[in-house]
């Protein structure tokens, strides 16, 4: 399939389709233009509860209308920062891939309406909410799709709280692969159960897009080269803030067609409710990875008792990495030394890379194919970071303001709380008594750091 | 060549002997006046002029003459100039011409009854003679042995002139094929060189421990490969260069330095109906054909010319040739004049002129067709040249540029850098071997014009030095 002639067609006739006059009387459609975490909208009246926050996403507005929520979502093609210097053309809600987050409360009546600008039709599965069969949102089998221009509306009870997710459910392979998500949070009726100091929320997405290209090779199923969370890859990712000693709940969904192992530094971590519902403290266990299955939802609660800033990310170390040729042979141990100047006559400008590890990647910023992100990059306080995308940093500190969501820059450590070089006298190992003096080194060939002798 | 004998054999025996009137000028040729007037007609048609030393001095200065030629890069010109002037063939050729005048001298002089057999002998295709044995005495047959050494010389001066032509355009297209060569043979060097690399790198490899056997095997199979390539490319150039030394009359290759690159493609060609006017003007068939009905005319005692007939005209040729020409606004034609035939006594002369006219219009016709024919090779080489130069060598480049950028981002390895490497180099290559053919077409079409191209059909030819747009592999400001 020609990708540009596929994204052409969809900015034509989603544009063209749906008239101003159509929507009259509907609420608005709230469009987002940017990329950067959006501060949380607070409940203006009802039940009072703590708004959750959407990493580098929002919160949709809605109106009341005779004791119904309602809300407008709009499906569209979209333009989304994947981190600076990259942009995908997806496809996704209100201006953003992921959609906003849909924030209501236990019990709320909703209306839900649905607008589809895309050129094809689509639908819009609630997953993991109960409600009546009919507004489950799957193509063909619980309604007819929503054609181009038309608007549908769905209407029901949010039944209980938690965490949940909103898709299409129909050509629901491409749609999702071209970054149609969006998390729904239900706040309990009783503002004091499950109560967290900070909330955040959401999705891993993972895309195939060709370095130098735009648009999601959506039929893709496992080679994927950008793993995001929001649709964001490091370091277009927010940091999480929180202060020391409070309640951090993080809310994620897994759209992606693997499991991530979500490895939080620094703390111990509680998964305290699942797209099912929330689990019983009682069999709660503590973890410092929690897997995250596909298509399903973790909240997972931490305390920090230090601050700092602490690494957040995958745990499959090739999704902390951007866009990478994962046929590319390793180099290390190979001299090159005496081939650079004769490569350099047919490649002018030649660099020999790897001969050590691929550390240099991490350091050297060379010029990359048009709209591709390195495949690994970031600068820290005490040196690269070399990772690419999911990852990011908590960062805690002490006294934090309660709603202030703010980056607080990097952590300043304490005097003598870092690791540090060993710069006195290196003594003889202590064996064990009989041993011979190189056992353990035998057959292994370590290239060693400044020498070039590994081969002979 | 084949147009000059034909034409020759074809010639009314009689018209021969007829000829005693016409003849009287040629008595005050001098000694070489032949050689001089043929250099003349050669040097206007391929721009170099003949010589043919016949003693010492003149020896010398043809010799200082090459030196200074080949002391610098040759150009093709220069070539052509060196070719005229000392190759073995052409001097071999120029002597014929001296024998052919020497004859023709002596025939005014000294009626000589021997001459015509030892003639026979060496021009076998000049069958006229035993036709025109004259059982008369020489007193009564001067004239008629006169007017057809007249003629033979005629002939002879006509082939020498279009050996010159043949040997000047033939260098030309040996020097286009050995510069290319040698080019072709930098590019392979490239690509064994690149192919070289990744084998090293690929042993290399292997003996870490990051390639099998097979990858590594691969590889050494691509160098020894691009090795063949270019020892096959080793011989085909020194064949090239042979062949061009050959027509240079060069025995020492090392004399000749050829330029790196073949010049670069000049503007766009002109108009086809300018370059069939400008043929028929110069080729010498279309002369010997024109000279011929003029001499039959002369012949048959045909006198009174009552006006000019287009040879193209003339008969089914008139058909085939219709409007075309004409509708580009160039007026093209042949004409020879024709007379008022008179009685029925004449009926056989109008048929016997009206044959020469018609085999003018015969030659007129193929020269044209050659020239469209090799006018439209010319300008196919030369788009495809271009779409080399302008289109498939600078893809080729971005392409290399977009892969050096996903080098940079370890989106691929230094083993796909240089297969691209070896890509833009084909390519280059190609480019090189379209080039060739352009100047290999623009060759042969100044051969179907009969030797140059009119001023202003292209542009001048520029030199390579400059260009740089098929020698260098990727540019970059890094
Ligand atoms: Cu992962």
């Amino acid at each position: 399939m020609d990708r540009r002639i596929f994204m052409g067609a969809a900015a034509a006739l989603g544009a063209a389709t749906v008239s101003r006059a159509a929507l009259a009387g509907l609420p608005e459609a709230v469009q987002q233009r940017s990329a950067a975490t959006q501060p949380p909208l607070a409940p203006t009246g009802g039940v009072p509860y703590n708004p959750v926050v959407t990493l580098n996403g929002w919160t949709l507005p809605w109106r009341m209308n005779d004791g119904w929520k309602e809300f407008h979502l709009v499906a569209e093609p979209v333009e989304r920062e994947i981190a600076p210097g990259m942009v995908a053309r997806l496809w996704g809600y209100n201006g953003q891939s992921p959609g906003p987050t849909i924030e209501c409360v236990e019990g709320d009546r909703v209306r839900i309406f649905v607008t589809n600008r895309l050129p094809e039709h689509t639908t819009i599965h609630w997953h993991g909410l109960l409600l009546p069969n009919g507004m489950d949102g799957v193509g063909g089998l619980t309604q007819p799709q929503i054609q181009p221009g038309k608007t549908f509306v769905y209407e029901f009870v949010m039944r209980k709280s938690g965490t949940f997710m909103y898709h299409p459910h129909a050509d629901e392979m491409v749609q999702m692969a071209m970054g149609m998500m969006g998390a729904i949070v239900v706040h309990p009726k009783d503002p004091s159960l499950h109560r967290a100091d900070r909330d955040y929320v959401f999705l891993l997405a993972a895309y195939d897009i060709d370095p130098g290209s735009f648009v999601p090779r959506v039929n893709t199923m496992l080679e994927f080269n950008l793993w995001t969370w929001n649709s964001r890859a490091f370091p277009g990712i927010d940091p999480l803030v929180c202060a020391v000693g409070e309640t951090l709940r993080v809310r994620v969904g897994n759209l992606t067609m693997t499991n991530h192992p979500m490895h939080l530094h620094g703390c111990e971590m509680f998964v305290t409710g699942t797209d099912g519902g929330w689990v019983p403290p009682a069999v709660r266990w503590p973890e410092v990875s929690v897997d995250m299955p596909v298509g399903a939802m973790r909240a997972i609660d931490v305390r920090f008792d230090d601050p700092g800033d602490w690494a957040f990310h995958c745990h499959k170390s090739h999704h902390t990495m951007g866009p990478m040729g994962h046929r590319v042979p390793a180099m290390m141990g190979v001299d090159q030394s005496d081939l650079v100047e004769r490569i350099r006559r047919l490649v002018p400008g030649y660099m020999a890379m790897g001969e050590a590890g691929m550390a240099e990647m991490g350091e050297m910023q060379m010029p990359l194919p048009e709209n591709t992100l390195p495949m690994m990059t970031g600068e820290g306080p005490f040196g690269p970071l070399e990772m690419g995308g999911m990852f990011t940093v908590v960062k805690v500190r002490d006294g934090l303001a309660r709603g202030d969501y703010r980056d607080p820059g990097w952590y300043q450590h304490p005097a003598g709380t870092v690791a540090y070089e060993w710069t006195g006298p290196v003594a003889e190992p202590q064996r064990p008594p009989g041993a011979p003096p190189d056992a353990g080194a035998a057959h292994v060939q370590v290239r060693k750091p400044g020498g070039h002798g590994s081969h002979h | 060549m084949n147009h000059l004998s034909k034409r020759i054999v074809r010639l009314p025996a009689l018209a021969a002997a007829a000829l005693l009137l016409a003849l009287a000028g040629c008595a005050g040729l001098g000694r070489e006046a032949g050689f001089d007037a043929m250099a003349s007609a050669a040097a206007q048609r391929v721009g170099a002029t003949p010589a043919w030393p016949r003693d010492d001095a003149g020896r010398q200065r043809v010799d200082d003459e090459v030196a200074q030629l080949l002391a610098q890069t040759l150009t093709a010109d220069d070539a052509v100039q060196v070719a005229v002037l000392q190759n073995p063939a052409l001097q071999a050729v120029y002597g014929q011409l001296g024998v052919a005048e020497a004859e023709l001298l002596q025939a005014g002089r000294l009626p000589n009854p021997r001459f015509r057999t030892t003639r026979t002998a060496s021009e076998e295709s000049f069958k006229y003679e035993t036709a025109l044995t004259l059982p008369l005495g020489a007193l009564l047959t001067l004239p008629a042995v006169l007017g057809m050494e007249q003629r033979r010389f005629e002939a002879v001066r006509l082939q020498v002139t279009d050996r010159v032509l043949a040997v000047a355009a033939d260098t030309r297209e040996a020097w286009v094929a050995a510069v290319a060569a040698q080019q072709e043979l930098h590019y392979l060097e490239q690509v064994r060189e690149a192919a070289e690399a990744s084998a090293v790198l690929a042993q290399r490899m292997a003996r870490v421990g990051h390639f099998s056997q097979l990858d590594q095997l691969r590889e050494q199979a691509y160098l020894a490969d691009a090795r063949v390539q270019l020892g096959r490319a080793r011989g085909a150039a020194l064949a090239a260069h042979e062949r061009l030394m050959r027509l240079l009359g060069v025995d020492n290759p090392v004399r000749v330095r050829l330029p790196e690159r073949l010049p670069e493609l000049p503007p766009q060609p002109g108009e086809d109906g300018e370059l069939e006017r400008f043929a028929l003007g110069q080729r010498l068939d279309v002369q010997a054909a024109k000279a011929d009905a003029a001499a039959t005319a002369r012949a048959l005692g045909l006198s009174r010319a009552i006006g000019m007939v287009n040879t193209l005209e003339l008969g089914p040729a008139r058909l085939a040739e219709q409007g075309e020409p004409l509708k580009r606004g160039y007026e093209v034609s042949v004409e020879i004049p024709i007379f008022d035939w008179g009685g029925a006594r004449v009926a056989r002369a109008q048929a016997v002129y009206l044959q020469a006219a018609a085999r003018v219009g015969e030659t007129a016709v193929n020269a044209r067709s050659e020239v469209r024919e090799s006018a439209a090779a010319w300008r196919e080489a030369w788009a495809l040249a271009r779409q080399y130069r302008d289109e498939i060598v600078p893809l080729r480049r971005r392409i290399s540029e977009q892969n050096w950028l996903r080098y940079n981002g370890m989106l691929i390895s230094v083993f796909e850098l240089l297969a691209d490497a070896r890509e833009q180099v084909n390519a280059a290559q190609g480019s090189i071997g379209a080039l060739r053919d352009y100047w290999l077409a623009e060759a042969r079409l100044r051969r179907a014009l009969g030797g140059r191209l009119p001023a202003g059909a292209v542009a001048e030819a520029v030199p390579a030095a400059a260009a740089a747009s098929t020698g260098r592999l990727v540019r970059r400001e890094d």
